[in-house]
This record gives structure tokens, sequence and C-alpha cells, in this order.
């Protein structure tokens, strides 16, 4: 009982306890491995329908987090209606999204239009930074500390796999390797805290008094 | 009459704690009130799960809460299960306010 009433705190374990379940870290871990995918589809499919296969990865996922969300989280933890102040700062979150997501999408443009006339390595760098800052962007909005450290290792994921390219270890830029690490890490976490929180979190008794009432 | 109306323990004037609403001063109610506060609302699950609190504990306190009038508790059914909701009424939002505020008062007014 001898708890902090901060009401700033409590806000922030209100949506904790909702979210951190892991679904996330194993989505973005699949989405950096599927990037990997992906990457030796392009010789064969051809660049187009190589990065049409996110689409269906897009959809398994999400119906797949919507699944367990329905069938397994929320029996467990209950149901939550978040007020104006959190909805305000997903709203925000969104809006600088949608911000990163252009910028990256005008850099990439540029990067193509540039192609030869800036040195190879700047390339690296930028998408690193990008990723780096969408991500530590990410965890602040959402409250998400992990995805700090997950901003860490898909930032530097570009430049340590352009040093690899450049030292002749890896293939495509290194991306295979370092992002694909990357994403393993992520799922493992993810599956660790969706363990954890199964353990954690019960299902509750049936009959309770609370909803005969 | 005389004597009541001046006794210390009912007197705002002369005893601060007097102020303190004792319905929201029981510390499991003031955590449910807490979390309602920063939410729109929430269900028994959710809130039992925040608070740590049983479900015959939560129950009695959401209880004493409704009766109060501070906060209302929706049942409805999803699909065959009974399920409620409990959101704080604008009378418990501003009993809240008038809580943090008086017990603010107490403490600033207490010697160092």
């Amino acid at each position: 009982m001898a708890q902090s009433i901060s009401l700033k705190d409590a806000e922030r374990k209100a949506f904790i306890t909702k979210t951190n379940d892991g679904l996330w870290d194993i989505f973005l871990g699949g989405y950096f491995l599927m990037f990997v995918i992906v990457l030796y589809l392009g010789p064969v499919l051809g660049d187009f329908w190589g990065s049409v296969m996110f689409l269906p990865y897009f959809a398994l996922a999400y119906l797949a987090i919507w699944l367990i969300r329905k069938y397994v989280v929320t029996p467990r933890v209950g149901i939550v209606k978040f007020g104006r102040a959190r909805k305000a700062r997903l709203a925000k979150f969104t809006v600088v999204m949608v911000a990163i997501n252009t910028s990256a999408l005008i850099l990439g443009i540029l990067a193509v239009v540039s192609f030869g006339k800036v040195p190879g390595q700047i390339y690296p760098i930028i998408l690193g930074m990008i990723l780096l800052i969408g991500f530590s962007l990410a965890a602040y909005f959402l409250d998400y500390n992990r995805l700090y450290i997950y901003g860490l290792l898909v930032g530097f994921s570009p430049i340590v796999g352009e040093w690899l390219w450049n030292q002749g270890y890896a293939s495509h830029h290194g991306l295979p390797i370092t992002f694909g690490i990357s994403g393993c890490i992520m799922i493992l976490v993810g599956l660790v805290v969706f363990i954890q929180f199964l353990g954690d979190n019960p299902l509750p008794i049936e009959d309770s008094p609370a909803e005969k009432a | 009459m005389i004597n009541q109306m001046t006794n210390p323990q009912t007197d705002p004037e002369l005893h601060p704690l007097a102020s303190i609403d004792q319905i929201i001063h029981a510390p499991a109610r003031l955590m449910v009130l807490t979390y309602l506060y920063v939410v729109e609302s929430v269900d028994y699950v959710f809130l039992m799960r925040l608070t740590g609190l049983t479900w015959g504990n939560l129950s009695t306190h959401l209880t004493k809460l409704e009766e109060a009038g501070y906060i209302v508790i929706n049942k409805e059914f999803i699909g065959k299960k009974p399920h409620s909701t409990i959101r704080l009424t604008e009378e418990g939002r501003a009993a809240f306010k008038g809580y943090k505020k008086s017990l603010q008062q107490v403490l600033d007014d207490l010697p160092e």
C-alpha cells in the first residue's frame, strides 16, 4: 500500500500493464528477419515482388497479434480505456512516425538520385541515424524502454554491416547478419517477456464474486 | 449542540484533518481512485492486476465507492459472460481533487 500516488506514474503503470506482453517485440524482430529474407528473395523474384512479401507478413503478424491479444492477453489483464493524456500522446506518436517515415522516404529517393555523387559510406550512416531516432522517439512516446536498446541495435546495423561487407565477410552490405542478429534478439526478448507475462498473470477465477455482482 | 459544532474532530476550521474524505482515505480505495482518475474506464480484472487486491477485497471497496457516488459500475455481457466496467463519476473526480488538496494542506501545515 505504501506506493507512490504520482498520477503520471499511475497512468504509466496502467499503460505498461496493458502493453508489456512481448508481442510487439516479436513482431519487430520478425519484421527485421523478413527484411533479411527479402534481400535474398529480391534476385529471385525481382525487387518489386520481393518487397511485396512484406504484405502477407504484416497481415499474418497483425492477425496473430489480434488473436493472441483477444484470447490470451485480455482475459489475463482485462480491459482498459485510456484517458485523454494517453490518447494525445499516441496521436503525437503517430504524427512523429509519419514525419520520420516521410523523411526516410525522401532521403531514400535522394540516395537513389545522387547515387555515385556522394561517398557510399554516407548511406548506412543516414539509415542508421533514421532508425536510431525513429526507435528512440517511439520508445519515448510509448513508454517502451526496450525500444531504446533496439534503436541502438538496428541503428548500428547498417554501419557495422557496411564494414563487414567492405571486409568481405558478408553479402548484401552485411545486413543479413546485423539485421538478422537484431531481429533474433528482439524475438528472443519478446518470447521471454511473453512467457513471464503468462506466469505473472494467470487466468482469473471464473466465478469471481466481482463478476457475479 | 455547541460542543458538537466546536469539536475539533469535526470542525474543519479547527482541525484540517476533519476535512479529509474518509471514503477516499482508505489506502486501497485511494489506490483504486488514483488509477480510475488517470484512465477513462477499466474492468475488474485490469483493476485487480493494477492494485494487487483480491477479487473479494476489490469488490468490497468498489461497492463503498459506488455507494458514495464516486464511481459507476456498468454491467454488460460479452458473449455469454458478464462483464463490468468501472469509471469515475464527475463527483468522484471532484472528490479526488478535493482530497488531494486537503491532504496537501494538512501535510503543509505540519511542523518541520
